[in-house]
């Protein structure tokens, strides 16, 4: 879980989430890139976020990609955040005594015959499901992500304050881990469009 | 600072150093032959298991089982654990008994110095305390620790003390307080009375009760431990130390128990 | 087995004596912190002493009134904190003997380093936290490491929801990680209700999210000399421990309830 770092975060606000990741990828210690996301696009309103083994991150991203397209083909619909993250939980647990070393976050909102409504998971590496109603946090700098969004996160926040917040909480958390840093990317997921920033963090 | 450059670890011979100081300095390594025999850090031999203790209305109540257990034997089975020491103190002990032996020792002769001076003070139970952690600790420091998790109970000048200190050293003070296999199984079912009611508000006909039914309870789930117990007071009138009390037990229920064990279904 | 006597390297043992190494130590968890303001310095620590997952008592003291105007918050092996602040203690106490006077916090900052790495081949596992307030009248907090490396600062967590907490403070005491508007700089000191806030909150979300920490928050609160209550009389559960009226430093202590599951 040490050997590339990274961390990723996801939280509610009012109709809306929001979910984050740095851009280091390490080898131990030294960094060899600056450019590595470690959250990609699910559907349009979803969004999966893994830390761990970059290896893992990069191959459990095709592999939720080819389930995901099966899932829509054989249903004829868009897969909705919940299932999704059963989809991840099973994917995980299928390999329960040799485990992907990764830990997924999945942030999005239902779909309107839902109710549009914020969704946000997180899992352990073997898909042990986690439904938190505030945020969720994983990778090499969790102690610190949950410390920080525990002082910073209030409910109820608009999509700009929601941005702010995560925003400062993962900047402030990654800056204490040796291992993750080196940039951050945020996307703001609301029922009508995501917004996407990128931020300039230290590079030490 | 060695000022011995031999002693440095570096090879120093003409080959590897040619720039070497002559005559080389050598001095023989001190070599102890007896540190093979010294036996410093030690496991506990002859062990009782846990001591329970908690602050009443009156002063302090204390309870310990009376065997000293050797591994899984049950090997000395009327082992008094609970000690007066003083006028206002009783040190109840787990872990190992010769330690608790020499510790026992180690206190006496504290009281008896104490008790020649006749300068009109006596050792309360916080003096003590002071003493014992002393001493765990300085043993714990040299590597030879006391094997022991103990509970010093006490009364004196109107105040009641209860506190604990094991063979690291570690102390605490509280209102209940149990050690061993107690602290998981007995010292629940203690603080639910004692957060909800408070010392001041325990007398001690239900201080004796909950010690009994903990030892009880106790008696069920440890392996190393007895239906027949002591229970200490010490208050306003004075340390009492009870006779060795027996319990009766009730192992019907055993039967009906399903869901662990050698039973298949 | 024969194979495995023909070898001389191979040599059967049947019942070598074999060591068990006694470990002198334990963690005790909790969590303490410190931050340094203008005039003032608080200096806090959870009360919750506890060795794996029992919780041993739900109040342990952790932070101590060293001096009038020096408070020592320890945190780690609680065995070696309260033996460490007893020997601090006694130093202090011989240096009021031979000078007269109080060892002003600066001293008192390189007196504890010296002491901890006197035991530099047997650390007292412990990481403390000295507050107070200087000669100069500044506040200052002094953190230090298990044997002894030091530094002045503004402020500080340490223990086991230290990683917890420190990054809170990062952002909420040196605003790292925020731009002020344009025209304006950030406070370089807080006000203390603010800070005793922001204590209250970094403790209650430690609280939350580390097992070790919970049961109740003690904060003592060092004033400079001379200088007024700065919004500490409309706090309730904070009492003065110093001579009210007196024209020293002022110490006030605040007790507060935490989680205690």
């Amino acid at each position: 879980m040490q050997i590339n770092g990274g961390s990723v975060i996801a939280m509610v606000g009012k109709n809306c989430v929001a979910i984050a990741s740095d851009l280091r990828l390490g080898n131990q210690a030294l960094t060899v890139a600056t450019n590595f996301e470690k959250v990609f696009p699910v559907t349009d309103r979803i969004y999966l976020g893994m830390a761990g083994l970059a290896t893992d991150v990069l191959t459990l991203r095709e592999r939720f990609r080819f389930r995901v397209n099966m899932y829509t083909i054989k249903e004829e619909r868009e897969i909705e955040p919940e299932t999704f993250a059963h989809l991840v939980s099973s994917t995980l647990y299928e390999r329960r005594f040799g485990p992907y070393f990764i830990e997924p976050i999945i942030a999005g909102i239902t779909s309107p015959a839902k109710g549009s409504k914020p969704f946000i998971a997180g899992a352990d590496l073997i898909g042990c499901l986690n439904f938190a109603k505030d945020f969720v946090v994983v990778g090499t700098a969790s102690d610190e992500l949950f410390g920080i969004a525990e002082g910073l996160w209030e409910p109820d926040l608009e999509p700009e304050d929601l941005f702010e917040t995560i925003s400062q909480t993962f900047l402030n958390a990654v800056d204490r881990d040796a291992f993750s840093g080196w940039g951050a990317i945020v996307h703001i997921i609301t029922p009508e469009k995501v917004i996407t920033r990128k931020l300039q963090a230290r590079m030490d | 600072m060695d000022h011995f450059p031999t002693n440095w670890g570096r090879p120093r011979n003409d080959a590897v150093d040619a720039y070497n100081t002559y005559p080389l300095h050598s001095r023989p390594v001190h070599h102890d032959s007896f540190a093979d025999g010294v036996q410093r850090t030690q496991q506990p031999i002859v062990t009782g298991t846990s001591v329970l203790a908690i602050r009443y209305k009156d002063g302090v109540m204390m309870a310990a089982d009376t065997l000293a257990s050797y591994g899984s034997l049950a090997r000395f089975k009327d082992v008094t654990r609970l000690h007066a020491v003083g006028d206002y103190t009783i040190l109840g002990a787990g872990g190992d008994m010769s330690d608790f032996q020499y510790l026992k020792s180690v206190l006496n002769d504290l009281i008896i110095d104490e008790f020649t001076q006749a300068d009109g003070h006596a050792l309360g139970p916080s003096e003590i305390f002071e003493v014992l952690s002393g001493i765990m600790y300085g043993r714990r420091s040299k590597f030879n620790p006391l094997w022991n998790s103990l509970l010093v109970g006490g009364f004196k000048d109107g105040k009641s003390f209860l506190a604990y200190v094991d063979l690291l050293g570690t102390t605490y003070k509280d209102n209940a307080i149990a050690t061993g296999y107690g602290a998981y199984i007995a010292l629940p079912l203690l603080r639910e009375i004692m957060d909800a009611k408070g010392p001041e508000n325990i007398s001690e006909e239900e201080a004796r009760s909950m010690l009994t039914e903990s030892m009880k309870v106790l008696f069920y789930r440890d392996a190393r431990s007895l239906n027949k117990f002591q229970i200490g007071k010490i208050t306003a009138t004075g340390v009492e130390i009870s006779d060795a009390i027996s319990v009766p037990t009730e192992w019907a229920f055993a039967e009906k128990i399903r869901g662990y064990g050698a039973q298949t279904q | 087995m024969s194979d495995l006597m023909a070898h001389p390297y191979h040599q059967y043992h049947p019942q070598q004596p074999q060591q068990r190494q006694f470990n002198p130590y334990t963690e005790n968890g909790g969590t303490i912190l410190a931050i340094a303001g203008a005039d003032f310095s608080v200096i806090a620590g959870d009360t919750r002493q506890s060795e794996g997952y029992s919780i041993q008592t739900r109040y342990a003291p952790k932070v101590f009134k060293l001096t009038d105007k020096a408070v020592l918050a320890v945190n780690g092996f609680a065995a070696d904190g309260n033996m460490f602040v007893k020997k601090v203690k006694q130093r202090l106490e011989w240096y009021r003997h031979a000078h007269s006077k109080d060892m002003p916090l600066r001293a008192i900052a390189r007196m504890i380093q010296t002491m901890l790495y006197a035991q530099r081949f047997f650390p007292y596992y412990v990481y403390n936290i000295l507050g107070g307030i200087e000669e100069d009248g500044t506040g200052a907090v002094y953190s230090f490491d298990p044997v002894g490396s030091y530094e002045r600062e503004a402020c500080r967590a340490a223990g086991a929801a230290s990683a917890l907490v420190q990054p809170f403070l990062d952002n909420q005491i040196y605003f790292k990680n925020q731009t002020p508007a344009l025209g304006s700089a950030h406070p370089t000191h807080l006000p203390l209700r603010h800070v005793v806030e922001l204590v209250i909150d970094s403790f209650t979300g430690a609280t939350e999210r580390h097992i070790e920490v919970g049961d109740s928050l003690e904060m003592y609160i060092v004033l400079a000399r001379g200088r007024s209550l700065q919004g500490l009389e409309g706090l309730k559960d904070v009492r003065e421990l110093s001579t009210p009226g007196s024209n020293g430093e002022r110490l006030f202590v605040l007790r507060k309830p935490l989680k205690r599951d």
